[in-house]
């Protein structure tokens, strides 16, 4: 307990040593304060005091729902999750080289403490560090939403654990990067590269997912196409139509069916490629869809559907293939289940660290 | 207990191959015991630091067996009752003097009100307390040195281990530094002491072991140690008459410049010379002056690290295979 304490208190004095921990709490205070600045009205927004002529009134959303959107969508959607990470990731980097670092290591080692516990308590402190910034990040958006927004909404806090999970997906391979370089920057780099990586995957399954989908639709349009077809060929043929009318009809399903087969390979080769990226990205991270639970359990408790109404206006209409799939992708995505979001991702996490403290347990300093 | 139990360290077979095929250490075999201070010493790269690491479990040996305060070499535990000082060791830049000691101090399983204790106490020993308060990075090597001591001595440990502590450190420092140690040693605390600086490590060990190649080439009290080469130097006024000597078959002469001649006669204890000196009286010879002498631990190392074949000083580091040392380990 000691010990544990005592490696606390350094890893944050060492944190308030370094400029970059202010600077991000600075940041993240100035990014909650524009929120309280920016209200909304019947005309529109409101900066401070000059109200700035906006589509977005009022009389589109309530005042409460407008705080919450800004706090999902901006607030963890851009700021938590890109620029405060990225900050992070820069502030705690070099946790894992200085700690190792030849001299400073000896001291430690030759405590009585074992050594995988010393290399998790470490690995904890840096996830400590972005829980602070996470915490003042969310108590300040709390007072904000409640003060200006009018409502007091303690599901918020939920993006304190889910952005701390997400930050350690990235940290858990920095730690790795850095036991094995011993350099911060080798090890943000690399960390940077495989977040992109991650990034990038998440992207093209999305969007392969996306193209799948409407592949499926216009296939099962040209299927009911056909099928409409088939009827009226069967109608011709019982009517007077002409020969060559019939003739003409027929080349016509010809070449329909010819279409459905070849739409029929894409889209099986589609499916091969989606399956692909869906094996390599269950044994990666997870790290978008993870932010994204946040949205979708604050949408269920803090009832933040800023889209509701709209959507009932659209089911009106016909739905083209791109809407639709859409849709599906949008409930795809939302159906994949939170265990293997974040099982899958936590047992990359057991892996990778293992990985670490194996080879900090076995090393010679 | 067990036989060995006055043995504060009982190493043997210490062997460590690092990365590389560097036959670092080959085969250890030392004791160091209770309340002594005991000094390694040896030629850089012998393996001095690795056997302190390996103790300390900062490195893990190829093979080891043996003790440390009656537990096997390895065992976290045993640690919270040694203090160590590393060799360039570097402490968190961003902390003053004081949350350095308290910082180790707790890693060490020191309670907080022992802490402040201990704090105010070393730091005053080690002559930093004026400086507590600042931060480690306006220290200069010396107080890093002396700071880093007084870290090794939060835990009031049973064994204390240093590797190098004097190293940069002013010749006041170096005195104070000696006057812990033999503080230490008269609380009943063990010390094993790394260094180069043989007159210091003369002056305060016990015994001491030198290291060459990773092997011990010489280990014992420094007394033992030069016990061949003590003898008498007596010097007379004039030239020696022929066959004073006779009797003396041991015994050397040889005419220094200034008109005086120097007699050595090999010998541990005063009652040997005394039969010289009647001798010498009895020719009505002036005796000038009579010094008990022996070889100094320069000598001794000297002697350690000189290839037999060759009469050469051993290379710097460690053999890249296990057999090129044969000369050390006579
Ligand atoms: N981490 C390491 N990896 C590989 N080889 C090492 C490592 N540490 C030490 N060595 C090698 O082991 C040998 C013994 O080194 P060690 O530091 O124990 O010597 P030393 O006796 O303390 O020397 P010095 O008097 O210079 O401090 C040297 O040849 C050195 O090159
Ligand atoms: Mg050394």
């Amino acid at each position: 307990m000691t010990q544990t304490a005592a490696i606390f208190l350094d890893a944050y004095r060492e944190l308030n040593a370094r400029k970059l921990f202010w600077i991000t709490m600075i940041l993240s205070g100035l990014v909650v304060a524009a929120f309280a600045l920016i209200g909304i009205n019947e005309q529109g927004l409101r900066v401070i005091v000059w109200d700035v002529p906006f589509p977005l009134t009022t009389e589109l959303m309530s005042e409460t729902t407008f705080y919450k959107t800004m706090f999902v969508s901006f607030g963890i959607g851009f700021w938590l999750t890109w620029i405060a990470a990225v900050l992070a990731l820069v502030s705690t980097a070099s946790i894992i080289p200085d700690f190792i670092s030849g001299g400073a290591i000896d001291m430690t080692l030759s405590k009585p403490i074992g050594r995988m516990r010393l290399f998790l308590t470490k690995y904890l402190t840096g996830l400590l560090f972005v829980g602070l910034q996470v915490t003042v990040f969310c108590v300040a958006s709390f007072l904000v939403i409640g003060f200006r927004g009018g409502a007091w909404e303690p599901g918020l806090f939920l993006a304190v654990p889910v952005v701390v999970l997400f930050f350690s997906y990235l940290f858990c391979v920095c730690v790795l990067l850095g036991l094995l370089t011993r350099s911060t920057i080798a090890s943000l780099m690399l960390t940077l590269l495989f977040w992109f990586l991650i990034f990038a995957l998440h992207t093209t399954e999305g969007t392969l997912l996306m193209v799948k989908f409407t592949q499926q639709q216009q296939l099962e349009n040209q299927v009911s196409s056909l099928k409409h077809d088939r009827e009226i060929l069967a109608a011709m043929h019982e009517g007077d139509s002409s020969q060559e009318n019939i003739a003409r009809h027929e080349t016509r399903i010809a070449e329909r069916e010819q279409d459905i087969q070849r739409a029929e390979t894409v889209k099986g080769r589609l499916d091969t490629a989606h399956r692909i990226t869906m094996v390599v990205k269950t044994a990666l991270p997870k790290t978008s869809e993870t932010v994204n639970l946040l949205e979708r359990w604050l949408v269920d408790a803090a009832d933040l559907e800023p889209h509701d109404e709209m959507d009932d206006e659209f089911a009106a209409y016909e739905a083209d293939p791109m809407e639709t799939a859409a849709q599906q992708l949008t409930d795809e995505i939302r159906d994949r289940s939170v265990w293997w979001i974040i099982g899958t991702s936590m047992l990359f996490q057991v892996f990778v660290l293992g990985l670490a403290s194996w080879i900090f347990i076995r090393r010679d300093f | 207990m067990k036989a060995n139990g006055n043995h504060t360290i009982d190493l043997h077979d210490v062997k460590k191959v690092y990365r590389g095929k560097i036959h670092a250490l080959r085969g250890i075999e030392m004791q160091v015991h209770r309340g002594e201070i005991f000094g390694l010493l040896g030629p850089n790269g012998a393996g001095k630091s690795t056997l302190v690491k390996i103790m300390m479990t900062v490195v893990r040996p190829t093979t080891v067996k043996g003790t440390m305060l009656g537990r096997p070499i390895g065992h976290k535990p045993t640690l919270e009752q040694v203090g160590y000082l590393p060799e360039h060791h570097r402490m968190p830049q961003y902390l003053t003097g004081r949350q350095v000691l308290h910082f180790y101090g707790a890693l060490a399983k020191v309670r907080r009100a022992q802490r402040n204790r201990r704090c105010d106490e070393l730091l005053d020993t080690v002559g930093m307390s004026e400086w507590a308060n600042k931060k480690i990075s306006s220290y200069s090597k010396g107080m890093l040195q002396r700071v880093g001591l007084a870290q090794a001595l939060m835990n009031d440990p049973e064994l204390v281990v240093l590797d190098e502590p004097t190293d940069g450190v002013d010749p006041v420092g170096r005195r104070d530094i000696r006057d812990v140690l033999v503080k230490l040693k008269d609380q009943g605390k063990t010390v094993f002491l790394n260094s180069h600086l043989l007159s210091e490590l003369e002056m305060v060990c016990d015994r001491v072991a030198i290291l060459v190649q990773g092997r011990v080439s010489q280990f014992g009290t420094i007394d033992d140690l030069t016990r061949e080469s003590r003898r008498y130097e007596v010097v007379i006024d004039g030239l020696l008459p022929d066959g004073v000597l006779g009797s003396f078959e041991n015994a050397r002469s040889e005419s220094l410049p200034n008109g005086t001649t120097q007699v050595v006669l090999p010998g541990t204890e005063a009652s040997d010379v005394q039969p010289l000196l009647d001798t010498l009286r009895q020719q009505k010879l002036t005796i000038v002056s009579v010094r008990p002498m022996r070889e100094s631990l320069e000598d001794l190392f000297m002697r350690a690290v000189m290839d037999p074949t060759t009469g050469k000083a051993l290379g710097v580091g460690a053999a890249s295979n296990g057999t090129s040392a044969k000369g050390a380990s006579a």
